[in-house]
């Protein structure tokens, strides 16, 4: 038989999610993604502001990761305790992209520029 | 014995000679980095000592007299703890401090530094100054007293040229241009070996440099940018494959490899012949001869270097820049030579096997 | 009660089942155990003898033993090896595995499936490697830096095996992470709160952390890599657009944690080996601890280190540089603590006591001489030449590696239920110990004189001569370290079948590992246990008899 550790009492037989609610989820996901899809094909130049496919696809997969976090990983219903762990394990991703995007933009200055020949070659393939 | 012991006990007096730890000093910037050296040596050397010390009397101090015997001791002293955390702390922040003055006098070029272009490919480096028009493969001639700023880009890998004696490395990068300057103090050859591994020849990727006297150096430099100028048509051939060939090395193979650009090997068969499709429909044969468009096989040649979007051969993009400026006619002259005798210039593998003076390479 | 357990005292794990399918598909941590012990020397010895081959190249400068693509070749694949098949998962897989259940009074580990998963995965990323060596081989180094490893015409055809073999290995290292973070959470038994572990749990749980944080960047860093070389996307190629620096950023993300996987466990082991032996309460336990913790934190702020000269700007130089000295005080702290254990202890000087020397020894060099790769300054010259091959020799194998082997030679009677010869292990010991130090420290004068790293031949060098005088020490050097392995092997093998038979307590030792027997039985305690402080050792007494220790008689238990 397992031990019980001294700090906590077992969790009785966890929260049961009802099928068809993990179902209406996974709907609202593939929705979102058509969403993601279109956004990315369609033209924003007109409202003035060009990276708003970019916010919008990026703010479409927060939306999606939240709700993954939630419903599919359970942790609406869990301890706080174990979504905070979760959150956490971001700030280690933040760290990451952070510096190494700090960096990468510190030496933009000294990059070649102008396109290489085999990029060249690439832009000119998918134009024909 | 005595002589190991003193170098341990190290100088840092500018120039010194190469002593246990590090090889001799021959920049301005040495002083400073092996005074910094020794600091963090001197600190490692106590603590290492005062270790083992305490490593070895205990070992025999508190040695087990037999296996009845049951011992007490203390188990914990939080001002103990306290300062072995502490001390090291503040020693480490004096270490960093020194570490980083030493290191941002290393990544600031002093104002009017005299500019050299360093391009690393797998295996050899190329050095190109601006200012005199010259180029130098395999070795770097540098005034003395003077500081110098190396402008350094890489052709395909990552290499890193590290200078032991200046105590200067910076990686080369493909894509990007990487710097570092030193002001050499002592006349002499020195080292510059690739310390980043970029493949089988690696360990053979070496250089020179060479630190002249200041009077010395503009003389050498101007005679070879202008090495070509007094040579005859035979010895162009060497010169240009030594001297010129890097700068199309990119694109162009020696060993029939296609790459951005046909490969040097054979094409002076196929030009001579006529023998090459523009992507304008139109073939070489046909501009080639009385009262056309080139005439002979060696204007085509020398138009392709100058204006190389006049006529693109059929299956290339067209991406070859102009040489327009950067090459004198004589140049010019040299690589259509260098196309003439390929043959007797490389190996079957397209490896150069002729120095710029036309003796063989080993 | 302390409960010395089962009625049946000569059935034990080794013995409760028999057939080699009851090994491949135990679920028994402790076969499990056994079996990655195994698994993990045997490639050491495939790695050795890379590292041999290497050694005997660089005996002359002109250096005929290998061509330059064999030795290329030899050292790539001697890294790779040595990190991602032996070191990593050295301490915590072979020993933690057999280990920490025991010491927590559990049956077993939490997820027992899993555990045998990760063991299936180490095989599987064993298989892709061989794959690799036949598939062209692999020539890069264990950095696969970029855009060497991403160019078919240059680097060998066995890259994409390997990488795919690293890749799953990573996973055998996350899933023995979670392991162990929600066994030590969750089958801590009754009586032990988290001060009440031994260190060497506590050095798991922060290596598991790591694990479980850091292994998936550098997942993704392979698969970026193996899409890039096939398929070329363009995020690390120059040619296509991308950055090579980038590259090293997300590898060393991983790989500077993953040096910490591999010393943290080591610590652990020694802090055991430090107190039992010496018999004496562990010196500064809380503070142990927190060190523990603060390296695994830490360690994830400085991967920068490794890239000063590698066209990282400057203010990201000096951030790095900064926080990379704050990792070495716990370190320090820790080396202290030990010390102050030994202080009025009362000290054998069995194995595995003289390998927990070694490595306080040992460490304190490489640790010293990480200060001077940490200052910017000093590691301009430094970076990328044999003065860092030095280094991480002396933390990586001085260190881990010795650690590991003190580790096996403690709990070697628990594990086999036999004794080996003491008199060999010492001498084994001894020689590893000179053997070791012959070997690389003459490489640190080696580096600081301006020797590159990964070169084949040194020929070039006008003072090749001096190196070659380096070289030869260290050539030397390694016989020595390869006889005191050979010897160590030996003896050890020979205890499995002629070996004494071993008390449950040769040593001495409180935890509760002690206090069943050796080997311990199939579900290793019949009731929990209950523990008290397991650094405290008065309460027990060497009984002539069982040439072992035993409980006092007069000895108040835990909870009674």
């Amino acid at each position: 038989m397992s031990n019980t550790d001294s700090t906590h009492h077992d969790d009785q037989v966890g929260h049961i999610v009802p099928i068809k609610f993990l179902v209406l989820i996974c709907c609202i996901l593939l929705f979102l993604t058509v969403v993601t899809v279109w956004v990315s094909r369609y033209d924003f130049t007109e409202i003035n502001i060009a990276e708003m496919g970019i916010l919008m696809a990026l703010f479409v997969a927060t939306v999606k990761a939240t709700i993954v976090g939630l419903y599919f990983m359970h942790l609406r219903w869990d301890r706080p305790f174990i979504g905070f762990i979760f959150v956490s394990s971001i700030l280690f991703v933040v760290l990451f992209i952070g510096m190494a995007l700090t960096d990468s933009m510190a030496y933009q200055p000294s990059i070649i520029k102008g396109d290489t020949p085999k990029v060249t070659e690439a832009m000119d393939k998918l134009a024909h | 014995m005595f002589s190991t012991l003193t170098s341990l006990l190290v100088t840092t007096t500018q120039g010194a000679p190469s002593n246990f730890w590090l090889p001799k000093q021959a920049s301005t910037v040495a002083e400073s980095v092996d005074l910094t050296f020794f600091v963090i040596t001197w600190i490692s050397y106590f603590f290492f000592f005062a270790i083992t010390a305490a490593l070895i009397i205990f070992m025999i101090k508190y040695r087990r007299k037999g296996p009845e015997i049951v011992v007490q001791g203390p188990t914990h002293n939080t001002i103990l703890e306290i300062a072995w955390t502490v001390l090291p702390l503040l020693l480490v922040a004096v270490i960093f401090v020194v570490g980083m003055r030493g290191y941002l006098n290393l990544m600031e070029a002093p104002e009017g530094s005299y500019d050299v272009q360093v391009t690393g490919q797998k295996w050899s480096w190329t050095f190109e100054h601006p200012k005199y028009g010259a180029t130098q493969v395999a070795q770097l001639t540098v005034p003395v007293n003077t500081p110098v700023r190396l402008l350094m880009t890489s052709n395909d890998v990552l290499h890193s040229v590290w200078i032991p004696d200046f105590r200067v490395k910076m990686d080369v990068i493909p894509g990007r241009y990487t710097s570092l300057w030193f002001e050499a103090t002592a006349v002499g050859d020195y080292s510059l070996a690739c310390s980043e591994y970029c493949g089988k020849d690696h360990s053979k990727m070496f250089a020179t440099v060479r630190v002249v006297p200041i009077d010395e150096f503009e003389p050498l430099m101007v005679k070879l940018a202008s090495e070509y100028e007094d040579m005859n048509v035979g010895q162009l051939p060497a010169y240009a494959i030594n001297r010129l060939y890097n700068r199309c090395q990119s694109c162009h193979s020696l060993d029939g490899t296609t790459g951005t650009g046909p490969s040097f090997k054979g094409l002076w068969d196929r030009v001579s012949k006529g023998d090459i499709e523009f992507t304008s429909g139109e073939k070489l044969s046909s501009l080639l001869g009385e009262a056309t468009t080139y005439g002979l096989p060696e204007n085509y040649i020398r138009t392709s270097i100058v204006d190389p979007q006049k006529h693109i051969v059929q299956g290339y993009l067209g991406s070859m820049p102009s040489f327009q400026g950067q090459l004198k006619d004589k140049q010019i002259t040299a690589m259509i030579e260098m196309f003439k005798h390929l043959s007797e210039l490389t190996d079957a593998e397209g490896n150069i096997t002729v120095n710029p003076d036309g003796t063989p390479r080993q | 009660m302390t409960t010395l357990t089962t009625p049946n005292p000569t059935d034990n794990y080794l013995n409760h089942t028999t057939g080699i399918r009851s090994w491949l598909f135990t679920l028994d941590h402790k076969r499990i155990g056994v079996m990655y012990l195994i698994c993990v020397l045997l490639a050491f010895l495939l790695a050795g003898v890379f590292a041999m081959m290497i050694r005997f190249q660089l005996l002359t400068p002109e250096g005929t033993f290998l061509t330059q693509d064999q030795y290329n070749q030899a050292f790539t694949v001697h890294g790779a090896i040595m990190v991602f098949l032996v070191i990593i998962p050295a301490v915590p897989a072979a020993l933690g595995n057999f280990v920490l259940p025991i010491m927590l009074g559990a049956k077993d580990v939490a997820f027992p499936k899993l555990n045998l998963f990760s063991w299936y995965l180490w095989i599987f990323g064993l298989v892709f490697f061989l794959i690799a060596l036949g598939a062209g081989g692999i020539d890069t180094g264990w950095t696969f830096y970029t855009p060497y490893s991403i160019d078919k015409a240059s680097s060998m055809g066995g890259v994409i095996p390997a990488l795919i073999g690293a890749f799953i290995l990573g996973f055998s290292s996350i899933f023995t992470g979670m392991n162990f973070i929600v066994t030590i959470h969750r089958l801590r038994p009754k009586g032990m709160t988290w001060f009440k572990m031994p260190l060497f749990l506590w050095a798991t749980y922060a290596t598991a952390i790591i694990q479980v944080l850091a292994t998936p960047v550098i997942g993704i860093t392979l698969l970026l890599l193996i899409v890039e070389r096939s398929v070329g996307i363009g995020i690390f190629d120059p040619a296509m657009g991308g950055d090579p620096v980038l590259y090293q950023h997300f590898f060393w993300f991983y790989s500077h944690p993953a040096v910490y996987i591999m010393i943290l466990p080591a610590m652990g082991v020694v802090s055991e080996l430090i107190s039992v032996h010496s018999h004496r309460h562990i010196f500064g336990y809380k503070f142990i601890a927190y060190s523990s913790i603060a390296i695994a934190m830490f360690g994830f702020l400085v991967w920068g280190h490794h890239m000063f000269t590698s066209g990282q700007s400057p203010l990201m130089n000096i951030i790095f540089s900064l926080i990379t000295f704050s990792v070495s005080i716990p370190s320090g702290v820790k080396i202290f603590n030990w010390l102050a254990t030994l202080y009025k202890g009362s000290i054998s000087l069995n194995t595995s006591m003289i390998y927990a020397l070694s490595f306080i020894f040992i460490f304190s060099i490489g640790g010293l001489t990480g200060l001077h790769l940490a200052t910017l300054a000093t590691d301009i010259h430094l970076h990328d030449s044999y003065f860092v091959v030095a280094h991480f020799h002396y933390v990586m194998m001085g260190s881990s590696l010795i650690g590991f082997l003190g580790g096996i030679h403690h709990w070697w009677p628990k594990m086999t239920g036999k004794m080996y010869n003491e008199n060999w292990g010492r001498i084994s010991a001894t020689l590893v110990f000179i053997g070791f130090n012959v070997t690389f420290f003459s490489q640190f004068m080696l580096g600081s004189k301006g020797m590159p790293r990964r070169y084949a031949t040194y020929d070039a060098f006008p003072n090749a001569d001096l190196f070659q005088v380096y070289h030869i020490w260290s050539t030397v050097g390694s016989t020595i370290l390869a006889l005191g392995f050979v010897i160590c092997a030996v003896y050890l093998l020979h205890s499995v079948f002629k070996g004494k038979k071993a008390p449950a307590n040769p040593w001495g030792g409180r935890s509760l590992e002690w206090q069943c027997t050796s080997p311990p039985p199939w579900d290793n305690f019949a009731d929990q246990p209950e523990v008290g402080d397991c650094y405290d050792y008065s309460v027990l007494e060497w009984n002539e008899e069982e040439q072992g220790y035993v409980w006092k008689k007069d000895a108040v238990h835990p909870g009674e």
